[in-house]
């Protein structure tokens, strides 16, 4: 009888216990990594950038992916290319940092040159290649971007540089002082982050009011948190577990996976054997099984919403007898088609990797190909994707997964395809040619040279093995109104989130 | 005894030693900081900037001189990727892993022999049946399966306990919990086979034929002399709960230093990594000296 009461007791008094969840204005956002530094200069990153990108720290305009979006202002109001090329920013009035600071030009041209000093690395410099670009402060509100050779989308470009007072020192800082609506109250490493709503913001007060992160590596866990209310977003979960209409969303993520030809080396020198290994391969049979519903079949390293997208460019068919008939002529030219090719995936790169991989073996070698499937952990998957390229390395396909959602191919098409870019596996005048053209062309004008590269690389050069645009899956508590977008991936503002 | 005590110490200086050049040299084998630690893009200058800023570019005996040197004034250095002191990071971690570790043990210890025991009393019988077919499918059970099963009955189904983290009590026990079932399955094997012998021993058969109760036979008689193979069983399984359940960190968003340690050895984030290395080597050697003294308290005849 004691006992009976003991266990009843000790169930009840569990039950009283367990963790009340409060249903009030703030959220709890449970991330797949712990967040190490909250860097402004560090935002490019994907969850440094999900806590502090439009959050703590605000940038002169801000891309919106969704339908009918863009360029949009922030703390610039507006922006004009002048004269001589350089693009004249005018910045917004009577905004203040969360230190008190008030915001101006010196803050401006103190944040993108501290984000380029080589002192410390930053890793919005990748982004600014081949280029010099000097800020000049013209008064309080007003500053310059000059660019050499001159930038097109250097508006764009500069929605990567996030603004910070400019008594900042040039370190990396753990405590970011930004104009965003809201400020770091706690950070407890390994544990939470906690953000809570400025009083004195510039702009409309989002309906959150504060912000907890959480950091869960497993995504069976993250996805249990957010059924139990325990969390209220995870940004990213597995397929496996999205199963609930209710709060499960599937969105593409703008990552991409293709298979990297370097066609220097024989026999992906000869164009029929590429089209064979892109003919061999039953992309369609991927979609609802290895990959997840939704995922898009890729004719491009960047996604579908990006400019310049080219519709009339068409997947390539599956037709294996094409194929063999391919490699036989080429082989009947006395081209090497039965030299051994190596499929070179990076380990845990993403979901089902290696029976993706697999597949593609499998299918390529009914198509009368010799491949062997090898994997290697990122640091040395890194010397056989990037240049200087191994010496006597044999032919490879390297499967990489490339993320652009930054809106324009400028981000994917020079280290990718140039004849000098560092992952390019290809040197094609007439590639170097459009890259630089578009690069430097605006408007209307840019969109049709991209259309052009995207149909001259997928049908005419036959450059790579493309594969898929990827979905990703986040779970949301049923409060919110909130849905992923592919931004989502890179950051995660506050601001967006309204209660149902 | 305080000689034997000097003499470990010096041992496992000698063996610290030489885990400081051993780690050092191989971490360097496993590739270079710079190709991880910056995006693919980076250009080369990036990269040189990088090595130069962390002294990646002086030759590796340098290298290693200037490790040694700080590490003589108990510098670590900074982690890389953290941008904070590589020891205030390890240090942090490795206090919820000695709490998880210590409060673990504790109960795996206490319950393991009182279940041990009573087993090996009435070998054959239905609580040996029990315990015994308890402790096998323990031992052998996989914690990462346990884990997520236990956060789907207890949390989500149940809505017992919280899935995971830190904050309260409560985010205790799934994590305790789970660790506590293999360890325990090992030691209740252990005890019980060290007791059977013990209670066929002469000894327990004289107290039994003087009347001493059932109690006092098995848990002053017999268990003291049962102790020393569960001791050494012990200390194995609490070295690998100081090195980190990595599993269970992973799983219950535990901050532990297990996780730490993996997070950093991908990460290339070689000063963690090393203090790392240092602590939990240092926090072995001090069990071991436990356990070493733990026996010559348990049995008379070994005198250091």
């Amino acid at each position: 009888m004691i006992k009976r009461s003991l266990i009843w007791g000790t169930l009840a008094v569990a039950t009283m216990l367990t963790p009340a969840f409060a249903q009030d204005s703030t959220v709890r956002i449970v991330l797949n990594e712990e967040v190490d530094l909250l860097e402004p200069c560090m935002s490019t990153r994907s969850n440094i950038g999900r806590v502090t990108l439009q959050n703590i720290n605000e940038t002169l305009a801000f891309l919106d992916l969704r339908e009918g979006g863009g360029l949009q202002p922030k703390l610039a109001e507006s922006w004009e290319q002048l004269e001589d090329g350089s693009w004249r920013f005018h910045l917004r009035q009577g905004v203040t940092f969360s230190d008190g600071t008030g915001f101006d030009a010196r803050d401006v041209k103190h944040s993108f040159d501290r984000a380029m000093d080589p002192s410390i690395t930053c890793e919005v410099p990748r982004y600014f290649g081949g280029m010099t670009i000097e800020a000049e402060v013209v008064d309080d509100h007003t500053i310059d971007f000059k660019a050499d050779p001159q930038q097109p989308i250097l508006p764009l470009l500069l929605t990567l540089i996030s603004i910070v007072p400019e008594e900042t020192p040039i370190e990396f800082v753990r405590e970011p002082i930004g104009t965003g609506p809201y400020t770091l109250t706690e950070w407890t490493p390994g544990q939470r982050i906690v953000l809570s709503q400025r009083d004195d913001y510039w702009g409309e007060m989002p309906a959150v009011t504060g912000a907890t992160y959480l950091f869960r590596a497993d995504p069976a866990v993250r996805a249990a948190m957010v059924a139990t209310g325990e969390a209220d977003i995870s940004p990213s979960i597995a397929a496996l577990d999205a199963t609930n209409p209710a709060t499960d969303f599937s969105y593409l993520d703008s990552e991409t996976v293709y298979g990297r030809l370097d066609h220097s080396v024989a026999p992906f020198d000869d164009l029929r054997v590429r089209k064979a290994l892109n003919l061999a391969i039953d992309r369609e049979a991927f979609i609802g099984t290895l990959v997840p519903e939704g995922a898009l079949l890729a004719t491009a390293v960047y996604p579908p919403p990006t400019l310049g997208w080219n519709e009339a460019v068409e997947v390539w068919p599956y037709d294996p007898e094409e194929a063999a008939r391919l490699l036989e002529e080429a082989r009947a030219d006395g081209v090497a088609v039965d030299t051994p090719i190596t499929l070179i995936g990076r380990t845990a790169n993403f979901p089902n990797n290696v029976e993706i991989l697999e597949a593609v073996q499998q299918m390529l070698q009914e198509a009368g190909f010799t491949v062997q499937l090898q994997f290697y952990e990122v640091a040395e998957f890194e010397d056989l994707y990037s240049k200087p390229y191994p010496e006597g390395r044999g032919p490879m396909v390297v499967v990489a997964m490339h993320d652009n959602s930054r809106g324009d191919p400028s981000f994917s098409m020079y280290f990718k395809y140039a004849s000098d870019g560092r992952q390019s596996g290809i040197s094609d005048p007439k590639v170097d040619d459009l890259i630089n053209r578009a690069q430097a062309a605006t408007g209307d004008e840019r969109e049709a040279l991209w259309k052009e590269l995207h149909a001259y690389l997928h049908d005419d050069v036959v450059a790579d093995l493309l594969l898929f645009h990827m979905v990703g899956f986040s779970r949301v508590n049923e409060r919110l109104d909130w849905t992923p977008t592919m931004a989502t991936n890179s950051q995660l503002p506050l601001a967006d989130i309204a209660f149902k | 005894m305080m000689s034997f005590i000097r003499k470990r110490a010096f041992a496992s200086l000698i063996s610290l030693i030489l885990l400081v050049v051993a780690v050092f040299f191989l971490s360097r084998l496993t590739g270079d900081p710079a190709a991880l630690y910056l995006p693919s893009e980076a250009s080369e200058e990036m990269r040189r900037q990088f090595r130069e800023i962390h002294g990646l570019n002086d030759p590796i005996l340098v290298q290693f001189g200037r490790y040694v040197w700080d590490l003589l004034h108990l510098d670590f250095g900074d982690s890389v990727r953290r941008a904070r002191p590589a020891f205030e990071v390890v240090s942090e971690a490795f206090l919820w892993t000695l709490q998880l570790a210590v409060i673990t043990m504790t109960l795996v210890t206490v319950a393991a022999i009182v279940v041990g025991s009573m087993a090996a009393f009435r070998v054959g019988g239905f609580f040996d049946r029990i315990a015994s077919l308890t402790s096998l499918i323990g031992a052998s059970a996989p914690d990462f399966w346990v884990a997520i099963v236990a956060i789907v009955v207890f949390s989500v189904g149940l809505g017992w306990l919280p899935t995971s983290g830190t904050g309260s009590v409560w985010h205790w026990i799934l994590p305790i919990g789970v660790l506590f079932i293999r360890p325990f399955g090992l030691i209740v094997q252990v005890v019980r086979g060290s007791m059977i012998n013990a209670l066929s021993s002469a000894y327990v058969k004289t107290a039994r034929a003087k009347g001493v109760k059932t109690r006092p036979i098995i848990f002053v008689h017999a268990l003291r002399n049962a102790m020393l193979p569960v001791i050494t069983v012990i200390g194995d399984q609490a070295a690998a709960l100081l090195n980190g359940a990595v599993v269970i960190e992973t799983i219950f968003g535990f901050p532990g230093v297990g996780k730490l340690m993996i997070d950093s050895i991908l990460q290339r984030d070689f000063n963690v990594v090393l203090a790392a290395i240092m602590i939990t080597a240092i926090a072995i050697f001090l069990m071991n000296l436990l356990i070493d003294l733990a026996y010559a308290l348990l049995d008379p005849r070994i005198r250091y």
